[in-house]
């Protein structure tokens, strides 16, 4: 295993620095080398699934433009986190303020989550982007292309990222377990990619826990897998159905506790997992409608706990009811 | 014989309800007022056809009524007010009682018409000229009560009855009733105690019961000190209260009033209820309807925040009291009542959530990454390895340049936590 001083997170010590070493992903990639090569940027708009390469390709991009500049002339703002578009615009303000670092004329700006900016926000951002395209160039990163707006899209040049291929993500874990000197298996292999499901980052999470266990082999994952994506879940809707509304109440607390689950992972969970359960199958639908519901009603703003207890409360009517 | 076990712990209000006109405490003259009245018309004098007793909540008003009916041998017809809402309905209720002699054999009957103050303006015009043509037509006496019936739209009813006032119970009749209630229980009571509970509730005896009961049940002895912390926890115990009331009431308007006379912040009740409602609702039936109430409170709650519309909020109160009162198929069950876990929470693991949002922060400025994506992406695998690998940990911590109770946080054992601050200071 390396020394102290290199442990880090791997996702980052193994995030690729220029556009080559970047898993598949090739049309993206060829396009955005022209734009280097050409030393002119236009806004783009980075769409696909979490762990698919799209922060990386910007952060490439950005480091191959600026060379050992790059920090400075990048921004890097997440929607989810700043507080509302009143903050992103000022930040771009000052940003955009100040003159590019060296011999390229304009500066980046990274806005990752995009797509979880209202449709307002939206529009203010639009207005933002056209305000300081003459010193800045945004490079928006969203899940999905069709949650951005009409307009922002049509100034935007679309990338759609691919999931990745098996075989691609096997190819890096295998170079990363080499690298670090953890002894991986065939079957731990299998498993890693089994749980990642083409998204790499979780890939990589799953496969340094796993090694902090010791041998990465099929136990150790599924042992981490099962610590890191509450399979509580189920436990959880199987002890409301049985009637025990109580715990199951106190097993949703300690999910969003303890686990920081927020109230949409676990609906979006639940949702996966009612189709598991060993109930009829009509059962199943009435549920995954009642949970559509409950999304919603999150979705709209409301309370995810009281939300959830009321789905719970609602599984342990209709469990009462299947005796 | 044993006694059969009780599937449910009994009210002490019933328990110990008076069964005789002087068993009752307080409002003596207007008691007696009362029976004057009722000797009166039963003898068939000319005196008012009905009477309204009114006055604040819990002196006696209804009680005086029903111990009538037990000391005159009279069958009693009750009803509230507010579950009349045509003259229709009133006049199925009544008429059929009112008109044709008792089939019981009893001498006769009297009609209780309670919380007539319930009724509201134009919907329920029918039902209060319904009400006014029952005393005008009803062969028995009528009693009503109401807790304010000096609104102008009952002008025509007050013409009709003879008006009896109810006062507040002095403290210091509450404390030796308490005390009755304390000797026949079995529990030792600090005098001080019971009239530190008597005092707080302003005159209103089914509140005193109430809250004795809250406190002292299954309790050998109640001292001071038991009942002291109500003071410090104040608003805690007047949620109580307004969650018993809300819970309790038979129509939704007294469920309303319930959260509308109480000084707390509805969000706050909000909370207590949404606690409560597995403890109060043991049927599931009931549980699911009252949830979805709550639930859609909730919706309402998040429509009127984002859009600033606050007349929606009437909708949240109707849906949070009313929705969540009348999703009961009985009748109200005694229930020990439970802090909210999520004020609970909130106040102690604040400082735990703080060190979990800095730690995300750390992780969202390294990794590129949403702070809500460093807390599902990265915090549960961190956790797995602090947890079973120090090397591993420490330096990840040094990297992220984490602090000692962010370790701790994650590890979540002091041993674990020293050993990993010390490799971070080898390097």
């Amino acid at each position: 295993m390396s020394t102290n001083a290199t442990i880090m997170l791997w996702t980052e010590k193994y995030r690729p620095q220029t556009l080559d070493e970047i898993v598949n992903q090739k049309e993206v990639i060829e396009r955005v080398k022209q734009f280097v090569k050409t030393r002119n940027v236009p806004h783009m708009l980075f769409a696909g699934p979490p762990g698919t390469g799209k922060t990386t390709t910007a952060l490439a991009l950005a480091h191959e433009l600026y060379g050992k500049y790059w920090r400075r002339n990048v921004l890097e703002l997440n929607a989810s986190d700043e507080r509302g578009i009143t903050t992103i615009r000022e930040r771009v303000k000052d940003y955009a303020r100040t003159m590019p670092i060296g011999d390229i004329p304009f500066k980046i700006i990274i806005l990752d989550e995009a797509d979880n900016m209202t449709a307002d926000a939206q529009q203010a951002l639009r207005r933002t982007m056209e305000l300081y395209t003459r010193t800045c160039r945004f490079i928006l990163i969203a899940n999905y292309s069709s949650k951005i707006i009409e307009p922002i899209q049509s100034r935007c040049a679309i990338f759609r990222f691919q999931p990745l291929k098996d075989e691609d993500i096997a190819e890096r874990i295998k170079y990363i377990a080499e690298k670090e000197g953890v002894e991986l298996t065939e079957d731990g292999l299998e498993a890693i990619l089994y749980v990642a499901e083409g998204d790499l980052r979780r890939a990589i999470n799953t496969l340094q826990a796993a090694a902090a266990l010791g041998v990465v082999n099929e136990k150790s994952v599924y042992r981490v897998v099962g610590r890191a994506s509450p399979v509580e879940i189920r436990e959880m809707m199987e002890l409301a159905l049985k009637g025990n509304f109580i715990k199951a109440r106190g097993k949703l607390r300690e999910l969003m506790i303890t686990y920081g689950l927020s109230g949409v992972d676990i609906v979006r969970q639940m949702h996966r997992e009612v189709f598991a359960l060993k109930i009829p199958e009509d059962a199943k639908v009435k549920l995954a409608d009642k949970i559509g519901e409950i999304n919603f009603r999150m979705v709209e703003g409301a309370d995810e706990e009281i939300q959830l207890s009321a789905l719970l409360a609602y599984f342990s009517l209709f469990g009462s009811q299947m005796k | 014989m044993s006694r059969p076990t009780l599937s449910y712990i009994q009210l002490w209000v019933n328990k110990y309800k008076p069964k005789r006109f002087d068993e009752i405490i307080g409002n003596r003259n207007a008691i007696l007022e009362f029976r004057t009245w009722l000797e009166k018309r039963l003898k068939g004098a000319n005196v008012k056809k009905a009477a309204l007793l009114w006055g604040p909540p819990g002196v006696g008003k209804t009680l005086t009524v029903e111990v009538a009916a037990r000391e005159y041998r009279l069958e009693l017809i009750q009803m509230n007010a507010s579950d009349v809402r045509t003259k229709d309905q009133v006049m199925r209720i009544l008429g059929m009682a009112s008109l044709y002699a008792s089939l019981t054999g009893r001498r006769g009957k009297i009609i209780l018409v309670d919380e007539v103050d319930g009724m509201s303006g134009t919907e329920d015009r029918g039902g209060l000229a319904a009400v006014i043509q029952l005393i005008d037509q009803s062969r028995f006496p009528v009693a009503l009560t109401a807790n304010d019936p000096w609104d102008p739209k009952f002008r025509a009813l007050r013409d009709k009855c003879k008006l009896i006032r109810y006062d507040r119970v002095r403290t210091s009749s509450i404390v030796s009733f308490l005390k009755k209630i304390c000797l026949a229980e079995g529990i030792m009571a600090d005098e001080r105690a019971l009239k530190f509970i008597a005092e707080r509730v302003k005159g209103d005896v089914r509140s005193a019961i109430n809250d004795l009961q809250a406190l002292a049940q299954g309790r050998r002895r109640l001292t001071l000190e038991d009942v002291k912390w109500l003071s410090m926890r104040d608003r805690q115990f007047n949620a109580f209260e307004v969650l018993r009331r809300i819970f309790a009431a038979k129509t939704c308007r007294t469920a309303k009033i319930a959260l509308a006379q109480s000084t707390l912040d509805y969000e706050m009740i909000f909370q207590w209820i949404h606690e409560n409602l597995p403890n109060q609702y043991k049927s599931p039936i009931e549980l699911a309807e009252a949830y979805e109430a709550l639930s859609r409170a909730d919706v309402f709650l998040g429509r009127t925040k984002r859009t600033q519309a606050w007349t929606l909020l009437s909708y949240v109160i109707d849906l949070m009291t009313a929705g969540v009162s009348m999703a009961k198929k009985g009748p109200y069950r005694f229930t020990k009542y439970q802090f909210p876990e999520k004020l609970r929470i909130l106040s102690q693991s604040k400082e735990i959530r703080n060190i979990r949002n800095e730690i995300c922060s750390l992780i969202a400025q390294k990794c590129h990454i949403s702070r809500r994506g460093a807390s599902s992406e990265y915090l549960p695998f961190l956790k797995i390895i602090f947890e079973n690998n120090i090397e591993m940990a420490a330096g990840i911590a040094k990297w992220l340049k984490m602090n000692e109770q962010m370790i701790s946080y994650l590890t979540g054992d002091n041993e674990k936590t020293k050993q990993i601050v010390n490799l971070m200071k080898k390097k």
